[in-house]
């Protein structure tokens, strides 16, 4: 263990924890931008410089990690002249988007531009001409908007073991750009982890204010991986899907069809009552009508062929319970062991 | 010679900008070299330890916004304050030259560079401002001069460079800040790319390069150094473990053509792969019958695995280089020949005959008397070199001398002395070797100097001994040793191996007396291009320097693909910008081992797993394992990336 002082107070924390989460354990609260819990600390913000007693250079908090007897002060007029000059910088070019960008109401960068009361800035730069290709065409791309924190990069390098995208350019000309699009697989890692609006959902466009909308926590349906996600529904529609970093088995992660497969729901082909061919043709029924009407033709293939000329395949997409009752009823009720599951059904 | 009239370099301010010519101050802490080249003097330079000005007609304003310039455009834009604030700094420059300087434009500069200074991830941001603050503090009238007159300034004639302590310090130059993020952001394929722009052979230099580059590691100022060899090795061995063939891609010059090079040793490979990548048809006459040299016949199997090394050669090949095993230039072909059928020809015959001692009994060639390159090719050609004896004496401090006392061990002879006439501290064989070969149980006879082989019926039986003392320090810096009368002694041995140098065997030039040599029979070429006084021959590696280090020797190499090349194509093999850049940075010093980095350090080292040393010093496996992906990608994370920018005004 080691023990260092944060303004002031003692901490100790397991060797090889950074000041960052050291401040963290007793809730000294120190501004971040880039830094992510799921990733390894990027270190490109800079928002998260502390001093050191005794160390003429400040500190990245996050990619630094503590050592015994270490006195740091994470406030002073130099860091805060130093986490001003770090925004100031990045708002030279930064649009004016916040009224149509969909990240509005939750993007770090507007917390923070706030919290630091950013209300002019007297540096300046001429604008350059970026690329907005992405990999995924789910995914739309604003490089004005994008602070090069490279979050984006390093989940999918690092979470995702993929690297579609990395920074390409020099200086102020570097750019997240897109170096395999065949690897990616529009899992949206990118999105989910992106704190401003650079990266958006491009299902639709102007997704509806983020403070309009209801997140509602459930578990995907497409396999049985379990992987809890919040549909975003605004009006009785959903929106998007979004998923909390940290929780479930998934941890924030998803995959294409978790995240972007949601169209369905609201789907005009959807189906959304029994259909039984009459005539050659499917007719709405009712669903007494329906299960009815197969219990019947089950009943007379067995009557005639024995229970073994029936089998049932089940779904991942289910749950367990109904799984467990569907092989009880393929044996029990019809007789069979004729029961298998598929994962992509 | 023009003085110096300011310099803030390494922090201490000389000011003799009103001071009288025989009142100057001297400069300590930098020694600026006159002329870039001939007929370009150095008139002020700016980099990353401050502002020095010799010509007192320079104008530090225009300086200021060329290096700016220079650090924006070598900035990678991973963190915030760098990427735009030096954008923001060189515009406000741009602006101030062009004569639409603001008054306030100065505030923002100095405001700006320092929050750049400070809080910049790597050296680009941390260094970067630094002169640009000391140009506004003490030439704060040339700034205010040009804002006021709102006309634009005189551009002036500049030359910038990008580099790096390790980077400088390798002899090949190897991009090593990249190449170590690449692998701290699991990018290992392309961190191999960036090796292989110069270097062909990452798993053997990734095993026993000499690391120069460690030496000059700035990360040795706040703890240790990187372990910048073994990132090396650990992407070469991970590309390996997944299979995978590397992509080479050929990009013929304008113009190709034939050559040959003599020697498969990594000097001769080197230049094979790049004149190769240049479209060039090269044909390597080898004596033996595998490559590597010194690689393969010197360093034992059990630092470098001989089939590292032969699929490292092996992919050149495959790339479409011919390798002409067993062929004896000089003797089965002539150099003349090759001269008269090729476009250039490469020699990189390294340095394979053994220096003698000068000590009695040492003339009569008795049995079990073996020069230690002699005795290291035998074991690595897998023969016994003297089956008949059992106890082993070598006399040497260097690798060499190690590499033969921990490979008597493998054809199980232990009992083993290294006899050397200074102590522990004066060798210069590698602290990690000497380390590896004490876990071994080598018998270490320091400050002790061989005096006669004794022999019986033309048989070593034994070695008489001095002891020594330390004396003055000669012209080394290091104490002389000197006997102590009477202390002599004999080591009861039959086998004496003799590891104190080599030197070349130059009869492939017998009858080309045009070919000059210097009398350590090494060839004579041009230290940047490697072109001898016959403009078809060029040679690098060990017969060029005298026995040296794999990575020089590569370096060499490359160096001389770069001139057949460009001789080849009928440019001219006028020394480039970079190569002045390279006397210029023998001069000023890219590494300060006394800087005071002001940052945090304690973070440990990652250290290779090693194989037991009572077991494996009877076998030829390989004793060190290299890193794991997380060791590996938690070493690099501990580089600091000390790129810096110089900009010199000519
Ligand atoms: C025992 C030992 C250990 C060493 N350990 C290290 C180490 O740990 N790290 C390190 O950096 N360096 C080490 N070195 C030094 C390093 O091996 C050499 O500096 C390097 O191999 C030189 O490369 P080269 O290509 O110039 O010459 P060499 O490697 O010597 O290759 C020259 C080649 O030319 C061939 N040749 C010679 N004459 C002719 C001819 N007439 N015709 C055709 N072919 C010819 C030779 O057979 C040889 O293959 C060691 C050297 C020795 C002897
Ligand atoms: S990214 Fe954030 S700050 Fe930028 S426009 Fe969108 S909401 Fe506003
Ligand atoms: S969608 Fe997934 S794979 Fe594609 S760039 Fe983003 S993180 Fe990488
Ligand atoms: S796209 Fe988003 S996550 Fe990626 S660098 Fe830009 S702002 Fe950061
Ligand atoms: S060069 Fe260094 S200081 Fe500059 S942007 Fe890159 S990481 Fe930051
Ligand atoms: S810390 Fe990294 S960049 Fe700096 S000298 Fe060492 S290896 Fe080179
Ligand atoms: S949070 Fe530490 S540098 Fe961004």
């Amino acid at each position: 263990m080691v023990t260092l002082t944060i303004d002031g107070k003692e901490v100790t924390v397991p060797q090889g924890t950074t000041i960052l989460e050291a401040a963290r354990s007793v809730d000294i609260k120190i501004p971040t931008l880039c830094y992510h819990d799921r990733m390894s600390p990027i270190g490109s913000c800079r928002m998260c410089v502390v001093e050191i007693e005794g160390f003429a250079h400040p500190m990245a908090a996050c990619t630094t990690p503590v050592e015994d007897g270490i006195e740091v002060a994470t406030i002073s007029d130099r860091l805060t002249r130093i986490r001003q000059d770090s925004l100031k910088l990045i708002l030279v070019n930064h649009p004016l988007d916040c009224p149509v960008c969909d990240k509005g109401g939750e993007c770090l960068l507007q917390d923070l531009t706030y919290e630091f009361g950013i209300d002019q800035v007297e540096y300046s730069a001429a604008k350059v001409d970026r690329d907005s290709q992405y990999a995924s065409p789910l995914i739309r791309y604003w490089p004005d908007r994008c602070i090069m924190c490279l979050r984006c990069v390093t989940a999918c390098q690092e979470i995702k073991g993929i690297g579609a995208i990395s920074v390409k350019g020099d200086g102020y000309g570097a750019q997240v750009v897109t170096v395999d699009a065949d690897k990616c697989q529009s899992c949206g890692e990118c999105l989910q982890v992106c704190p401003t609006g650079a990266l958006t959902e491009d299902l639709s466009r102007y997704k509806g204010r983020t403070w309009l909308i209801e997140r509602v926590p459930t578990t995907c349906t497409y396999c049985g991986c379990g992987c809890q996600l919040e549909l975003n529904v605004q009006a009785g529609r959903v929106m998007a899907v979004t998923a909390q970093d940290g929780v479930g088995v998934n941890q924030g992660s998803l995959c294409v069809k978790g995240r972007f497969g949601y169209e369905f729901i609201n789907s005009d082909e959807r189906l959304t009552t029994p259909l039984i061919k009459k005539n050659g043709k499917f007719e709405e029924a009712s669903w007494d009508e329906a299960l009815t009407l197969v219990a019947d033709k089950f009943s007379a293939i067995k009557a005639e062929h024995g229970p073994g000329a029936i089998g049932g395949l089940t779904s991942a997409r289910c749950s367990n319970e109904e799984n467990y009752l569907f092989q009880k009823f393929m044996r029990a009720a019809v007789g069979t062991n004729n029961v298998d599951h598929c994962a992509r059904l | 010679m023009a003085e110096i009239i300011f310099s803030s370099w390494g922090g201490e301010v000389v000011d003799n900008r009103t001071k009288e010519s025989q009142d100057f101050e001297p400069v300590n802490t930098v020694d600026l070299p006159e002329y870039f080249r001939q007929d370009e003097a150095v008139k002020a330079l700016m980099g990353w330890y401050g502002l020095v000005v010799r010509d007192p007609e320079t104008d530090v304003v225009d300086l200021s916004r060329v290096y700016i310039q220079e650090v924006q455009s070598k900035s990678c834009g991973k963190c915030f304050l760098c990427r735009i604030g030096t954008k923001v700094m060189a515009e406000t420059l741009e602006r101030i030259c062009n004569g639409q300087g603001k008054p306030e434009d100065l505030g923002v500069l100095k405001r700006l560079a320092e929050s750049i200074r400070e809080s910049s991830k790597c050296n680009i941001g941390q260094s970067g401002p630094l002169p640009i603050l000391d140009a506004l503090e003490h030439f704060a009238a040339d700034f205010e001069s040009v804002i006021n007159a709102k006309k634009s300034v005189t551009a002036g004639n500049y030359h910038s460079k990008l580099t790096a302590p390790c980077m400088d310090a390798c002899p090949i130059h190897l991009d090593i800040p990249n190449y170590v993020e690449c692998i701290k952001e699991g990018r290992f394929a392309d961190s191999l790319d960036i090796i292989r722009e110069k270097l062909p052979l990452p798993g053997i230099v990734g095993r026993v390069c000499v690391r120069p580059c460690e030496e000059h590691c700035r990360r040795m100022n706040i703890d240790a150094p990187i372990s910048i060899k073994f990132l090396k090795r650990f992407v070469a061995d991970y590309e390996l473990s997944k299979g995978k063939e590397p992509k080479f891609v050929i990009a013929p010059s304008a113009k190709t053509g034939k050559v040959a090079i003599v020697g498969a040793g990594p000097s001769g490979a080197t230049c094979a792969f790049h004149l190769t990548k240049m479209g060039h048809k090269v044909t390597v006459y080898e004596r033996f019958d595998e490559p590597g040299g010194m690689a393969a016949m010197g360093i034992p199997d059990y630092r470098l695995p001989r089939s590292i090394l032969r699929e490292e050669v092996d992919r050149i090949e495959r790339m479409g280089a011919q390798f002409d095993y067993e062929s004896i230039v000089g003797k089965d072909v002539k150099l003349s020949q090759l001269e008269a059928d090729n476009d250039a020809v490469f020699i990189a015959i390294g340095a394979h005959l053994g220096t003698t001692m000068g000590v009695e009994g040492e003339e009569e060639n008795y049995d079990g008397y073996i020069s230690g390159v002699q005795y290291l090719l035998d074991i690595n050609q897998g023969r016994d070199p003297y089956p008949e004896g059992k106890k082993v004496a070598v006399i040497g401090g260097g690798n060499v001398a190690i590499d033969c006392v921990r490979c008597s061990f493998r054809i199980e002879k232990d009992d083993v002395h290294l006899i050397y006439r200074r102590t522990k501290n004066e060798m210069p064989a590698d602290a990690v070797e000497i380390h590896d070969a004490e876990e071994e149980k080598v018998n270490f006879n320091y400050l002790t100097h061989p005096v006669k082989i004794l022999a019986e019926n033309g048989k070593v039986v034994g070695l008489r001994c001095v002891k020594m003392e330390l004396g003055e320090p000669d012209e080394s810096g290091r104490r002389r040793p000197v006997p102590v009368e009477g202390s002599e002694f004999v080591i009861d041995c039959d086998i004496v191996v003799p590891a104190i140098g080599q030197t070349m065997d130059l009869s492939l030039l017998e009858g080309r007396e045009d070919v000059k040599t210097t009398r350590w029979k090494t060839i004579v070429v041009d230290e940047l291009t490697k072109q001898s006084d016959q403009p078809k021959i060029f040679s690098g590696g060990d017969c060029e320097t005298g026995p040296g280090a794999l990575i020089t020797a590569c370096a060499g190499g490359r160096t001389a693909a770069f001139s057949i090349d460009k001789m080849i194509n009928g440019e001219s093999l006028d020394y480039t910008e970079d190569d002045h850049f390279q006397k210029f940075f023998s001069k000023v010093k890219v590494f300060d081992q006394a800087e005071d980095l002001g940052l945090l350090g304690g973070r440990e080292r990652k250290e290779l797993e090693m194989l037991d040393p009572d077991t494996r010093k009877f076998t030829n496996d390989e004793v060190e394992q290299g890193f794991s992906v997380n060791d590996a990608m938690a070493e690099a994370d501990r580089c600091l990336r000390c790129y810096r920018v110089a900009t010199i005004k000519v």
